[in-house]
């Protein structure tokens, strides 16, 4: 359902609509062109493909690897994914990240020889699927200043099935649930010049904060980091074809090879032979209505408990990293993203968030302790958009207060504030992150 | 000669080798038990919400999903042998073949709870059975209808209106899947002459549409389009989640069911038959409320616990009983006759009908012109096929074929045209 087509001339990029559907419109004003690559950019991220041969071959050549087989399989809504509830669900929203010590010529994560770069856990008929994994949970309890406990989890990964035998001891693991894909294209839009200035900026505290460098693959060349939970990957197109290759085997101009690892024979001899299996127009179309698609709207900002929350977020140093005003500059791809004042809450640069969070995985100059700071925009109605939803990376935190106390290395001194804080306040914080 | 190490080595090679092929065997084979593998063209939304709650109620199985259109899904099931365990889509033809084509397993459940038919409507046969409902009718924009000044539609002929003039939504039935039953209904519903003629009429004020019924929700819930023919889930799913519309049943409709059944060669039998019972039971039909999902349940207990205003077919009454397999048989027929009469020339009907209106309020109903102009237009390439009262599939008319049909009414559209173009 789309309520809000392009109606002024005046760009808005952000949606008031608070329903199931508030991750769902677009930006406007946007061309009649512009309309049209956006509705059919939905239509092929709605897409379930197929695993070719098929009649359809326009949105065949699923596999042979593959963890699902569509993008609002693990986006629901253009939401974020979660993780499962205990070890015998199936990661439906999330994979794992995999690779071996050391880094390809490129700088990227080494992948393993025979599982690559991320476990798909299903194959093509002729394919065997490379394994399963599931998680478990050990619980340990935060107590806050009021007295009350807060019940955190800490997820154990398990693999079995694994086809291609056993993993090495060194293996590198990284738990990654699916992010949100709205408000992408209003971070695209933002300066790499804004960026590096906030990293160059003095920070409360021991809060810091880089940005991270990577492998451009299409300008062949090192570019600023700013998709992906460890900003990895430069530009939305990327991460969009990435996604498209390493989620599902689609490959495309930008990823030609599909997803087969280099000793995968099954899988190199069933990969299919015309590529790329997405075609050019649509890598755009999906790219742009990923780009297109609106930010709710902030809910309720004159409430005076919100009000209070706000102060607090700052008096916390939350917003050193969540950054509240961000400007976004020239974006001829798409007029209606130029200099807009936006309120994204991330930096997106990397930060050290403590032994906890780390999942002891490189990527590029990203440390296993570090991750891009999250956007929060459109975060309070992530619940009301899609009832199964986790919060971090491995989305363990089953609530933002969990999310928050997860928080450690540089944001140990906001966390602790956070947790010794009056309760008044702390209900105020969360008021707060619920009306983004 | 090789030496006593190289023998060690290569017996502890071999050992390993074997210890690994054992261990990787076994899993492969309790892999394979725990898979399930489902072949659908169900939306994503629909698959996610019976997977998590299938996997939750049965972790002992993986539901595993093979993707396919209704035309693709025959093609694949036409070249075995093929890995799939369950059939589940809403392609009735498509089972009714397989039938035929004796490659599914006997219906064999427990039937307690489910009936064998809905208002004469059959939900089984001997090998797979209606799994959920789905009921035609319109999708409409209150608001935007009543900012019109235009009384809410309640029959199809309503949507004639001249005040509907451009702002109602058609789904071309050879383009969009859930389209031919709707368009057959209307031809069984109303006759085969009539019922052509009120296509046409409706095509007259008409947006055809070409691809998936979303973007008619989406037209008509932005207020672009005041009303769309189409098929009901699609504008309850968007009312659930929040869309300004309502989905009217007009007293001549009918329902579609999507089935299910077990595969003759299916690999995992037991899982199989624990999805199917799942699908099929009262926990599996209430999840068809779901807010992405909005089907109705053909277990009519599971209405019970149907949320506020959610339409319920048992307890609602229709004008007719839908023969589906007459509309199944001459569904190439029907799809071709569409694109002969209307798709293919839209503008000139479209031009040819606005003149008749125009002619009508000026010369009268009953004048000779108008009269003449009518019978013209409304004069059909071929007339009721009479072997369709019969399951036998009819023949698809060949593109020579449908050429002709579509020059034949082009120049009727324009010699009616003509004549109520005269003084």
């Amino acid at each position: 359902m789309l309520t809000t087509l392009a109606l002024s001339q005046e760009s808005q990029v952000y949606t008031a609509l608070e329903s199931r559907e508030a991750y769902s419109q677009p930006i406007s004003p946007l061309s009649e062109d512009e309309l049209r690559d956006f509705m059919q950019g939905r239509t092929l991220v709605r897409q379930s493909w197929i695993i070719g041969p098929a009649l359809d071959s326009e949105i065949q050549g699923l596999g042979p690897l593959y963890n699902r087989n569509s993008c609002i399989a693990c986006h629901a809504k253009n939401g974020r994914g979660f993780a499962p509830t205990n070890e015998h669900e199936s990661m439906r929203a999330m994979l794992v990240r995999l690779s071996i010590p050391g880094k390809t010529l490129s700088g990227a994560p080494l992948p393993h020889p025979f599982y690559g770069d991320q476990l798909q856990e299903y194959g093509a008929p002729s394919v065997v699927a490379e394994g399963r994994a599931s998680l478990s949970y050990s619980e340990h309890t935060v107590s806050l200043a009021n007295g009350q406990n807060v019940s955190l989890r800490k997820p154990q990964l398990r693999f079995t099935e694994l086809a291609y035998g056993p993993l090495p001891k060194n293996i590198q693991t990284s738990l990654r649930i699916a992010p949100a894909i709205y408000g992408m294209g209003l971070l695209q839009a933002i300066e790499e010049k804004t960026i590096l200035t906030l990293a160059a900026q003095t920070k409360p505290g021991k809060i810091k904060g880089r940005p991270n460098w990577v492998w451009d693959e299409e300008a062949k060349k090192i570019s600023l980091g700013r998709f992906g939970w460890k900003a990895n990957v430069p530009s939305l197109r990327q991460q969009t074809a990435s996604a498209l290759s390493g989620d599902m085997g689609l490959s495309s101009s930008v990823f030609p090879h599909g997803n087969c690892a280099p000793k995968q024979r099954d899988c190199q001899q069933a990969a299919q032979t015309v590529a790329p299996e997405i075609n050019a127009s649509q890598l755009q179309q999906m790219t742009m209505y990923q780009l297109a698609l609106a930010v709710p709207k902030q809910r309720q900002a004159g409430d005076a408990m919100v009000m209070r929350g706000k102060q607090v977020f700052e008096r916390a140093m939350c917003a050193a990293c969540h950054q509240p005003v961000l400007q976004t500059g020239d974006f001829p791809g798409l007029s209606a993203l130029s200099h807009q004042q936006i309120a994204p809450y991330t930096d997106l640069l990397l930060h050290d968030m403590g032994p906890e969070l780390a999942d002891g995985r490189p990527d590029f100059q990203a440390s296993g302790r570090e991750w891009r700071t999250p956007p929060l925009w459109g975060i309070g109605l992530a619940q009301k958009v899609d009832e199964q939803v986790g919060f971090l990376h491995d989305g363990r935190a089953r609530s933002l207060l969990e999310a928050i106390l997860w928080h450690g290395g540089e944001a140990e001194a906001s966390k602790e504030q956070v947790r010794t804080m009056p309760d008044e306040d702390r209900q105020a914080l969360l008021r707060f992150l619920e009306s983004l | 000669m090789p030496s006593a190490l190289t023998i060690k080595a290569a017996l502890r090679w071999l050992t390993s080798f074997l210890l690994a092929g054992l261990l990787l065997g076994s899993q492969a084979l309790y892999a394979e038990s725990s898979k399930v593998v489902v072949m659908t063209s169900y939306p994503q939304e629909v698959v996610s919400t019976f997977e998590a709650a299938f996997e939750q109620q049965y972790p002992q199985y993986k539901l595993e999903v093979l993707w396919r259109q209704s035309r693709d899904a025959m093609a694949y099931f036409k070249q075995p042998p093929q890995p799939v365990d369950v059939y589940w889509t809403p392609a009735q033809r498509n089972f009714a073949q397989l039938e035929h084509m004796q490659a599914l397993a006997p219906l064999d459940l427990d039937l307690t709870g489910l009936p064998e038919q809905l208002h004469g409507y059959p939900l089984r046969s001997s090998h797979y059975i209606a799994s959920e409902i789905a009921g035609y009718g319109m999708a409409i924009n209150p608001k935007a209808i009543q900012a019109q000044g235009l009384p809410s539609p309640s029959t199809w002929q309503d949507l004639t209106a001249a005040g509907y003039h451009g702002k109602i939504g058609l789904p071309i039935p050879s383009k969009v899947g859930y389209a031919p039953p709707l368009i057959d209904i209307l031809l069984q519903g109303y006759g085969w002459q009539a019922g052509w003629n009120l296509l046409q009429a409706l095509a007259a004020n008409a947006e055809l549409v070409t691809s998936g019924a979303t973007f008619i929700s989406d037209d008509v819930a932005n207020g672009r389009l005041l009303a769309g023919l189409t098929i009901d889930f699609f504008t309850a799913s968007a009312i659930a989640n929040g869309a300004p519309l309502q989905f009217v049943y007009p007293e001549i409709t009918a329902y579609s069911p999507a089935h299910i059944a077990i595969m003759r060669q299916a690999a995992n039998v037991e899982g199989a038959r624990a999805f199917r019972d799942f699908v099929l039971s009262e926990a599996g039909q209430r999840l068809l409320f779901h807010p992405d999902v909005r089907k109705l349940p053909v277990r009519p207990s599971a209405y019970a616990y149907k949320p506020a205003d959610y339409y319920n077919p048992y307890a609602s009454n229709i004008g007719f009983i839908y023969d589906s397999k007459k509309g199944l048989a001459r569904q190439e027929l029907t799809n071709a006759l569409f694109d002969a009469i209307i798709s293919l020339n839209i503008a000139q009907l479209q031009y040819s009908y606005e003149q008749l209106t125009a002619a009508t309020q000026k010369l009268g109903a009953d004048a000779p012109q108008v009269l003449k102009a009518r019978a013209l237009l409304q004069t059909l390439p071929i007339p009721e096929p009479i072997d369709t009262e019969s399951s036998t599939e009819i023949t698809s008319p060949d593109k020579a074929q449908i050429q002709a049909w579509q020059l034949q009414m082009q120049q009727r559209y324009a010699e009616a045209a003509r004549i109520l173009a005269q003084p």
